[in-house]
């Protein structure tokens, strides 16, 4: 794996740790919870190299 | 099996519909029309039950490289805002060009247009330059809708500019026609259409002010803010840019997110007051979830609408109609397409339809270019009015969508105009294509 | 606990099953391997990073087989999954790999060109995961894998792929498709890579001929067809000529564009001495518009949609009710092939390729594709190669 693409994985984990501390931030909006996941769905899996 | 397809179709359309009655977000409401369109077909094993969640989470990833590009791009802006940088920007554009003001128009359309061309993005013209070439408009007598107007239709044309345009490649990829010679049938009716708009909606100064009265409205420049620490973060993200154009062979492949990370470092470095990245990611993130969710979302239901047969019975109908009607819809249907599915639009009409007009003897390669000024209109529909809502939100005008939409008429009627021509004389205009190359 | 706390709770849960389902489908399909067995006319196997050792390691590495017969000859190569959502190429290929001994001359078989495009799914494109292909001692499954790479082995893409050398601008989606990224270079890419070995190979082997086999929409004009630059075109002519005559098939020949870049049929003839050719068979599965995307779609090539679009006239293939099963695809692609060979022997015989017990289109129309495939539980294991 390139130096590039490591930096890459770090790009998504950064988006997905942002996500998922909006997600624990979140206390009233309840439709914006299911966005954040929707968004972290993709993200994690690239993240765990599945997809 | 029109039949069935049928039905889902409509369940899709049923489900969509209820979900607007329960007060759903746009994005709620597109899932909840993938949801139930996936299910029925299940119930025709199309696709079969335990493969849906794989085709939706699948259908997700379609747009995965833009959504980290529309998130290191807006942080890069934020940190750029935050620093005010912004703010010097439009004070020095201001003062230099408040006198010649047909000059400043101009210059700030290139302004505009050089981001969304080179990245292939208008969301990155409007997310980079979008707000203080807005509050620029402003203070040079332009109204807020009509600044927000035309920030949408000069972006638009950035994202359909030469070199980089993703609808044109999308559907030169799916249709094996080389992505090329597109510099001149792309570039002169930008530059044309975008003069036109800036001259339509900026010519009528709708305020009156002088020089010491603007610049007193403005906001402060924060202490220690100067012209290198604004030009050095944008520099560095252009000379990245054009540095993996011109020695394509001696640089890696950075891609804009890391282009875009690195500048805001940079960004960051330069700041004249100290930044916590930390907060402002986390805000900037939240700001962004409804667009990133819109394209997880549009990605998932081009899958399953797939995977059931409806993007192809939908594409069926396209080419099914004759050619002097098929010419009339592409006004509607080229945009909606956009509207519904973003790029997905460009993958599922556009690629039929270009390998139909082909064989009808039109030159393909200007027909994608005529087709692909009419795509980014479509960024400004409902159900996704991707960039239609990132220009609201930048501009900060406040009123309602339809009558944002509303300000942008004559230069959309100007650019249909010059699509669909470009499209019906396009054997004509081959020249443009050789001369490009 | 709140009553917030148990909804975002339960929201996770349903996320985390689904995604937990989907995860491991994903990953199944990505590590499955489908063996191929190396029948009796293989004499060596050998990878592909022995011709670009940078290849090494990667999941790009894939198994190139040696046909060696014992008479001097000429040498071909037939390049297999390209795009591994054209699955008639591999099916072809195994065809070749487990039948096939060569009399006279060399063939070189390359069946599975971008692995990691096989090991890869199309996002809304809403393909199934796998095909079988039935036969005699059951059924044997494929991975239907993607156009392009995988972005798990080549990440990020450009914002447009320039290609190397000739700075043709291409769809940011070409970095990882094999038929835009030849000649290629030792460390470029992954994709150039894999092409750079290929090229490579080529030159090394001193092969005359190419064969990059794919598939085609029905809406596409270069479909059904040959492709071939200058120096390929008289042969490619001949066995138009001689597979309608003999074969009652029709395959057309289409030139391969001057400024077309990165493409088998340009930069193979370009790059060395070997005359290629690239061959389309239809596949309306990949068409826009059909109905939904099955395995049986895919197999029989049968679609309402199409049928009613042919009947105005608007596709670029013969079809009828009848569609393009698979057997139709495969049986093409074995005879264009071997008359390839022939013609090749016959215009220059000291560098002839004689093979043999390889059907014929009409062989393959009779016996379907799967007669043709050894079960892999009985055969020799030091012969069985995963892929
Ligand atoms: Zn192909």
């Amino acid at each position: 794996m390139t130096v590039i693409m490591i930096v890459y994985y770090l790009i998504t984990a950064f988006t997905a740790a942002m996500l998922i501390w909006n997600f624990i931030r979140e206390k009233s909006d309840r439709q914006k919870m299911v966005l954040y996941l929707i968004v972290l769905t993709p993200l994690l899996l690239r993240i765990l190299r599945i997809r | 099996m029109y039949l069935h397809i049928g039905v889902i179709l409509l369940v899709m359309a049923a489900a969509y519909t209820a979900a607007n009655r329960l007060k759903l977000s746009v994005e709620l409401r597109m899932l909840s029309a993938t949801l139930a369109g996936g299910i029925t077909g299940a119930f025709f094993h199309t696709p079969p039950l335990m493969q849906l969640g794989r085709h939706m989470i699948e259908g997700s990833f379609t747009y995965l490289d833009v959504m980290l590009v529309f998130v290191t791009a807006t942080i890069f802006i934020e940190i750029m805002a935050t620093s005010g940088s912004v703010n010097f920007v439009v004070r020095g554009i201001v003062t230099t060009f408040f006198r010649v003001r047909m000059l400043a128009l101009f210059l700030l359309m290139f302004v505009i247009l050089i981001p969304g061309a080179l990245t292939g993005a208008g969301s990155v013209s409007v997310l980079t330059v979008g707000a203080p070439c807005a509050l620029a408009l402003g203070y040079l007598g332009v109204s807020r809708g009509r600044s927000a107007a035309i920030l949408f239709i000069i972006a638009g044309l950035s994202a359909a500019a030469p070199p980089v345009n993703i609808w044109a490649m999308i559907v030169s990829a799916g249709t094996a026609i080389p992505y090329v010679g597109f510099e001149l049938p792309l570039g002169i009716p930008v530059l044309l259409l975008g003069t036109f708009t800036m001259l339509t909606l900026g010519w009528r100064q709708e305020q009156r002010l002088s020089l010491e009265q603007v610049l007193a409205e403005m906001p402060p420049v924060p202490e220690g803010m100067a012209w290198w620490r604004v030009a050095l973060p944008f520099g560095v993200f252009f000379g990245l840019v054009v540095i993996g154009r011109v020695l394509p062979f001696t640089i890696p492949i950075m891609g804009l997110p890391l282009q875009f990370v690195l500048s805001a470092a940079v960004a960051l470095a330069v700041s004249p007051g100290p930044i916590n990245i930390l907060t402002l990611s986390r805000d900037t993130v939240k700001k962004l979830t409804p667009l990133l969710a819109t394209m997880a979302v549009v990605g998932a239901m081009q899958q399953v609408m797939t995977v059931t047969g409806v993007k192809g019975l939908i594409s069926f109908a396209v080419i099914s109609v004759p050619l002097i009607m098929l010419y009339a819809l592409l006004v509607f249907i080229i945009p909606a397409s956009e509207g519904v599915l973003t790029y997905g639009g460009a993958a599922i009409i556009g690629i039929p339809l270009v390998w139909f007009l082909d064989s009808r003897g039109l030159h393909a390669t200007v027909v994608i270019a005529g087709l692909s000024l009419l795509w980014p209109l479509g960024d400004g529909l409902p159900p996704t009015a991707l960039i239609g809502r990132l220009t609201m939100m930048v501009t900060e005008y406040r009123e309602s969508y339809i009558s944002f939409l509303k300000k942008t008429w004559i230069p959309w009627l100007a650019i249909t105009l010059v699509g669909i021509l470009m499209v019906i004389f396009s054997a004509k205009l081959a020249f443009l294509v050789e001369w490009s190359m | 606990m709140t009553r917030t706390a148990i909804y975002k709770m339960s929201l996770a849960a349903i996320f985390g099953l689904v995604s937990g389902i989907a995860g491991y489908q994903f990953y199944e399909h990505r590590h499955y391997q489908a063996p191929i067995i190396a029948g009796p006319g293989v004499t060596r196997v050998v990878k592909l990073h022995e011709y670009c050792p940078s290849l090494k390691g990667t999941p790009a590495d894939t198994d190139v087989f040696f046909l060696e017969g014992a008479g001097d000859g000429g040498t071909v190569l037939l390049v297999a999954n390209t795009h591994s959502n054209e699955p008639a190429a591999r099916l072809t290929a195994e065809i070749f790999l487990e039948n096939c001994t060569i009399q006279k001359g060399r063939l070189i078989v390359i069946p599975q060109f971008n692995n990691s495009g096989s090991r890869n799914t199309k996002p809304g494109d809403g393909y199934p995961l796998y095909f079988e292909i039935p036969t005699a001692w059951g059924k044997k499954k494929f991975r239907m894998g993607n156009r392009n790479a995988s972005p798990l082995d080549s990440w990020p893409d450009p914002d447009v792929y320039i290609h190397y050398p000739d700075r043709s601008l291409l769809s940011y989606l070409d970095v990882r498709n094999t038929n835009r990224t030849w000649p290629g270079r030792p460390d470029g890419p992954l994709m150039e890579r894999v092409c750079f070995a290929a090229m490579e190979l080529i030159r090394n082997e001193q092969v005359d001929v190419a064969i990059d086999i794919h598939g085609a929409e029905t809406m596409f004009p270069v479909t059904n067809c040959i492709v071939a630059p200058e120096k390929s075109s008289r042969i490619a002519t001949m066995v138009q000529l001689m597979t309608q005559a003999m074969e009652g098939f029709t395959v057309n020949v289409y030139p391969s564009p001057q400024n077309f870049r990165g493409l088998s049929h340009r930069e193979i003839g370009d790059y060395s001495n070997a005359m290629p050719f690239l061959l389309e068979a239809p596949i309306p599965f990949l068409d826009q518009p059909t109905g939904p995307k099955t395995e049986e779609l895919l197999l029989t090539g049968r679609d309402p949609l199409l049928l009613s679009l042919a009947r105005q006239g608007k596709l670029f293939v013969p079809y009828d009710e009848y569609g393009w099963p698979m057997k139709n695809r495969v049986g093409q692609h074995c005879s264009v092939i071997l008359e390839i060979m022939n013609q090749l022997s016959q215009a220059s015989p000291e560098r002839a390729v004689v093979a043999e017990n390889v059907p014929r289109y009409k062989d393959v129309l009779e016996h379907d594709v799967g007669y043709y495939y050894h079960n892999p539980a009985t055969a020799d294991p030091a012969r069985v190669y995963p892929n």
